[in-house]
Order: structure tokens, then C-alpha cells, then sequence
């Protein structure tokens, strides 16, 4: 026969409404708390005794659950006895007052007049945030710092709290989506841009805990900021989700207030974020263009270097010493005539392929590439203390590749190459060359002119180093006799002096 | 009988819920005594024997039930109406409060004015 406990009420319908009676309560007070509102007695006591209840409210939401339904029907019975009390006087109570206290009247009163089974049912459409409430939330919005509004997704079980979420963040100008289980969320983010997620701890099936630990495991949702609901009885999770990288939490029940701030600086976050990435991105991009501009005549360790120390980029134009390559293939301009287009570039991307890889091996910069000629440097953008010595042996290897390179020639019926190096060392402006719309690091200076000179007198199949890059290289090289140069401009004569090997090799 | 004609007992255990009532009752004239529980009603009826008693039904200690049952059988505090405030408007909470010896009931949460109605209709039979 007695079934007082067994009533049909559900319990989550009785604290959602408890919730929408804090949110109407929490207006009120900050109304009444407003220095250019007095308050006459006796009605301030009756204001206190009514945001007391409130707090009474508060405390026993989070309070155990037994009996916690009656309860808060009780406390709610009591607010709305203030609210009537209050009403009653309301002739002598300011308009803001007035006008902020119906809310709290109409919602407190709802069940008692409507269905007791549905108290949110009979919510409608004018339940919470009132006027009142709304132009709270708009001047609270309007005072913010971060009035920037965005794409929450609410994820809650309870129809109740997505709803009142959902209104309350709508209201503040937001766009909600909303979601009743782990497994809805998720689904949701993998396709919506969302900015704030406002997640529930506990929900049946995927739990809140579990929808941030997906998150956090995911690139592309990792940074989206995530906001944990819960009840204080819960406060061990919270601090574990925390640690999961949940970047606040709010309890219920929760205050609008806090909400939009909570939001507020959660969407701050994840546009701060965004330009960071923007950013990120940019820097990638930038890094992109200097791999491929520099990559093609610097090797990866100098780009790499470079793009650690952009400093160190100073392609602005400086005298550096430097030993200079240059190299072509002895009658290729002939030879070319000779042969179908097709097998011109067979021959040369087979050769400046091979050379160009036997060059950044050894950290030279390609300058250019002149049809079957090229033009190397070692030395810059990046001074090192063998770069002679790095060129000798460069060029020692650049021979050495021909041999194969002429092999598959003559596997294809194409004709054998021999090429020449000049190698020369001394100091040339090294820098960006060109204008704006086009410009290119490059090399100019009397010693590229040297080097010129010297590559007219290689044979093929021959390394011609000049005196000053044999002395830069101490002495590690084999040489064949001497023989004088005379170059436009200097007036003694040039030494230069034809590489065999390495020292101590028998040369070939 | 003796006693106190002007006053009213409330017997109400939610704190909240008590000072509200107390408040309001005053401020519409009232005299107010209350109680947290069955018992304490029942000492303070037969102390003060007021005029009219609101009582929850849902009291710890002793519920409302059994210390209205109590005082309608005890004639001492007999004729001492009881209005029973319930939580639910069902037919057999209805029942049960008049079968308990209540005269009267009132549903949570309380309309107010009609419960100041259902006190003066008691009132003016005493």
C-alpha cells in the first residue's frame, strides 16, 4: 500500500529540474548583489533565506542519493514559497529584481501546477534562461574578454542536461551539437569541427573517461579542448581525467556562469591553438621551400643545419674562401649533334644524376648546372675546415663514377663520356644574386673567373687542381708535374698541378 | 480548551523547507512553534497545544502517520486538528491521513494560500 518511495518521479527529471531553479536562482542573485540595487527589509532577509535555500539546494545535489528526490522537492518547495513571498511585495522591490525573480517563481512553481512526472516536458520554451537570465548571459558576454563564440558539442546522457546545456550555450551564441553517449560523440568528432567539448563522466557504454582517452589518442582531436561534468562524488575521476589531458571540469550542479567562462576560455584555447597550427604550418611550409630550393644544391646535413640555425642563413652576400669546382664533359656539345634529343637526356640526367649525388655526398653546393657543365662550391653556405680536401676527393670520386656511368652508356649503344675538373680555392662573394622576383645564391668573383681559366686546360678524364686548393688540402693528394697558367688578370703566371689520387696511391 | 488559540505548530524535518514555511506563516500573522520530528510534535502539543498542527507525513524519529494515529488517540491532544502535508496528491495518501485521524491535507509543494485558507477553516471551529 505504501509506496512513497517507489513514486514514478525519475530522479534525474527532479535534479534537472533543481538544476534549472539554480540557474533562474543564480540571475536573481546576481542581480540582487548589484550595488545600485537595494534591497528594503524585511524583504533582504527573505532574498538571504532564499539563496540560502539555493545553497541548501546545491549542497544536497551533491549529497548522497538516498532520499535525495524528496529532498530536493522539499528545498524546491521552499524556494518557491520565497519566490511567492517575495512576488507578493514585489511593488516595492526594483524592476531588475522583479523582473529576475519570475523566472525563479515560474520554474519553481512548473510541477506543482503541470505534470509532476515531467517537470522538463512542461519546460517549454521559456523555461531557462528566462529574459532575465538571457540578458545576464549577454552582459556577462559583452563584459567578457572573449566574446568569440563556437561549435560546442554536449555530450550527456540525460536529455535534461543536454537540453538546459544546449539552451544555455545557445542563448550565449554559441552552436551546439549535442550527443547522449560516448559512442555518439565520437562519431560526431570524426566529422564535425568541434571547438569545446563539455563531456559527462558518467554515462552507460563509452564513459566520459573513455571518449577523452580516444581523443587524446587521436591527432586530429588531441588539441580540442574538453571540459568534464560531473558530480563532487566523482572528484577522484575528474582528477584522473585531468590527468588524461581534460583541460577543466565543472560539477553539478553547475553554474551558468561558470559555464560560459569554462567555454569561453576553452574556445580561447583551441583558437590559440589553431594559429598555433596555422602557424606550425606555415613553418612547414617555409621549411618545405627551403628543402627544395636549397635542396638541389646543398646537402641534406647543411639544409638541415640551416633550417636549425636560420641565423646562420645570412645569404645577404659575404667574402668567404672557398674552393670551387667545375667540371663538363670534353666534346659533349658535338657529341650532342650527333645524337636524337631523347638521348641527349638520356646521357646528361644520367650524368648530373650521378655527379650531383657524389657532390652532396661529399657537402658540396651545387651552384649550377650548364648543360653537360657544373658548378660546385665548397665552403658555402657553410665554411667547414676541409673543404679542399673534401673537393679533392670529390672530384677523385666524380672520375671514379664515370666508369659505371660509361658502362650502362655503352650497354644503351650511347657513347662514352670523359670529363674534366677544375678545382681552384680563394675568396669569391657568396650570396643571394638576382632581384627579388628572381633570385639565386650564388658565387661571383675573380676566383670563378681563375677556375674557368683552369677548366680550359683540363684533359679529359683529368683533375687540375690550382696550387692554392693542393696547399688548402695539406698534402693529401698525389700530383703530376706542375704546369704555369697565364690568366687574364693576374700578372704572375697560375701553378695548377693534375690530381692522380690520394697521397700514397700508386696513380693511374 | 486550553492552550494556545493563535498558534500554529509546524512539524517539518527539511531545515530549508521549516524556515521558509515559519517565515511565511509569520509574516501572514501567525504565531509559529515547530518541531523536526513525530515526537517532539507530540511533546509540543502537549506543551504548547496549539491551534492547528501542519505536519509532515515523512518524519524522522516517528513519522507523521503514527504520531497523528498517537495524538487522535490520545484525548489529550484529540481534539487538536491536524492538517497533513503530504508529498504527492494520491488518493491513498488522502486515505491514509484521514485514517491516521488527520482532519485535513495539504500537497507539496505547498499553494500556498490555500494552505493559510485550510488554517483558518480550522481555526474558526475552534
Amino acid at each position: 500500500m505504501i509506496e512513497s518511495d517507489t513514486k514514478p518521479d525519475s530522479p534525474n527529471a527532479t535534479e534537472a529540474w533543481a538544476q534549472r531553479v539554480l540557474v533562474a536562482l543564480e540571475t536573481l542573485q546576481r542581480v540582487a548583489s548589484r550595488s545600485t540595487i537595494s534591497i528594503p527589509t524585511p524583504e533582504s532577509d527573505d532574498f538571504a533565506a532564499l539563496f540560502k535555500a539555493g545553497e541548501k539546494l546545491v549542497e544536497r545535489l551533491q549529497g548522497p542519493k538516498d532520499h535525495r528526490h524528496h529532498d530536493l522537492m522539499n528545498i524546491i518547495g521552499a524556494i518557491r514559497g520565497y519566490s511567492e513571498m517575495l512576488d507578493e511585495t514585489a511593488d516595492s522591490l526594483h524592476p531588475a529584481l522583479r523582473e529576475a525573480l519570475t523566472p525563479v517563481l515560474r520554474i519553481a512553481t512548473q510541477s506543482a501546477d503541470g505534470d509532476m512526472l515531467s517537470p522538463i516536458s512542461t519546460a517549454g520554451d521559456s523555461v531557462v534562461p528566462s529574459e532575465g537570465t538571457h540578458a545576464e548571459l549577454k552582459a556577462a558576454k559583452a563584459g567578457s574578454k572573449s566574446s568569440d563564440t563556437g561549435m560546442i558539442l554536449a555530450v550527456d546522457d540525460m536529455p535534461e542536461n543536454r537540453d538546459l546545456v544546449s539552451r544555455l550555450l545557445t542563448r550565449a551564441g554559441h552552436t551546439v551539437v549535442t550527443a547522449e553517449s560516448g559512442e555518439e560523440a565520437l562519431e560526431l568528432l570524426t566529422t564535425l569541427a568541434v571547438d569545446v567539448v563539455l563531456l559527462d563522466l558518467m554515462m552507460p557504454g563509452v564513459g566520459g573517461a573513455e571518449v577523452l582517452r580516444r581523443m587524446k589518442d587521436n591527432d586530429r582531436l588531441r588539441a580540442t579542448p574538453v571540459i568534464m561534468i560531473s558530480g563532487r562524488q566523482d572528484m577522484d575521476q575528474i582528477v584522473s581525467c585531468i590527468q588524461a589531458g581534460a583541460d577543466d571540469y565543472l560539477l553539478k550542479p553547475f553554474n551558468p556562469v561558470l559555464l560560459q567562462a569554462r567555454i569561453a576560455a576553452g574556445i580561447e584555447r583551441k583558437r590559440w591553438h589553431d594559429r598555433e597550427e596555422q602557424y606550425r604550418q606555415q613553418l612547414e611550409r617555409n621549411e618545405r621551400f627551403i628543402r627544395s630550393t636549397f635542396g638541389r644544391y646543398l646537402s641534406d646535413d647543411i639544409v638541415d643545419e640551416l633550417l636549425e640555425n636560420p641565423e646562420g642563413l645570412d645569404l645577404g652576400g659575404d667574402l668567404r674562401e672557398v674552393t670551387i669546382m667545375m667540371s663538363d664533359i670534353r666534346g659533349f656539345t658535338t657529341l650532342s649533334e650527333q645524337l636524337k634529343p631523347q638521348q641527349v637526356m638520356r646521357l646528361l640526367n644520367r650524368y648530373l644524376g650521378r655527379m650531383t649525388d657524389v657532390i652532396l655526398e661529399h657537402g658540396g653546393t651545387i651552384d649550377e648546372f650548364l648543360g653537360d657543365a657544373v658548378l660546385a662550391v665548397f665552403g658555402a653556405p657553410k665554411l667547414r675546415d676541409d673543404d679542399a680536401e673534401r673537393a679533392m676527393r670529390c672530384a677523385i670520386a666524380m672520375q671514379a663514377a664515370m666508369d659505371g656511368i660509361n658502362a650502362e652508356n655503352k650497354a644503351e649503344n650511347l657513347p662514352e663520356l670523359s670529363m674534366a675538373i677544375a678545382l681552384n680555392t680563394g675568396a669569391v662573394v657568396a650570396g643571394n644574386i638576382g632581384s627579388e622576383r628572381r633570385a639565386k645564391y650564388g658565387f661571383v668573383g675573380h676566383n670563378m673567373n681563375v677556375t674557368s681559366r683552369i677548366e680550359d686546360h683540363v684533359g679529359p678524364g683529368e683533375i687540375l687542381a690550382s696550387k692554392s686548393t693542393l696547399d688548402a688540402a695539406a698534402g693529401k693528394f698525389a700530383t703530376g708535374p706542375a704546369r704555369e697558367l697565364s690568366v687574364k688578370g693576374i700578372e704572375e703566371q697560375l701553378l695548377v698541378f693534375p690530381v692522380t689520387g690520394l697521397a700514397g696511391e700508386i696513380a693511374s | 480548551m486550553s492552550g494556545n488559540p493563535k498558534t500554529v505548530l509546524l512539524v517539518e524535518d527539511n531545515a530549508v523547507n521549516r524556515d521558509m514555511l515559519i517565515r511565511r506563516l509569520t509574516r501572514a500573522g501567525h504565531t509559529v512553534i515547530a518541531a523536526e520530528d513525530g515526537e517532539e510534535a507530540l511533546s509540543k502539543m502537549r506543551q504548547e497545544h496549539p491551534a492547528v498542527v501542519l505536519m509532515d507525513m515523512n518524519l524522522p524519529v516517528k513519522d507523521g502517520w503514527t504520531a497523528s494515529r498517537e495524538a487522535s488517540a490520545d484525548p489529550a491532544l484529540a481534539d487538536i486538528p491536524i492538517v497533513a502535508l503530504t508529498a504527492h496528491a494520491m488518493d491513498h495518501d488522502r486515505e491514509q491521513a484521514l485514517a491516521a485521524g488527520c482532519v485535513d491535507y495539504a500537497t507539496k509543494p505547498i499553494d500556498f494560500p490555500e494552505l493559510l485558507a485550510k488554517i483558518d477553516k480550522w481555526l474558526g471551529q475552534r
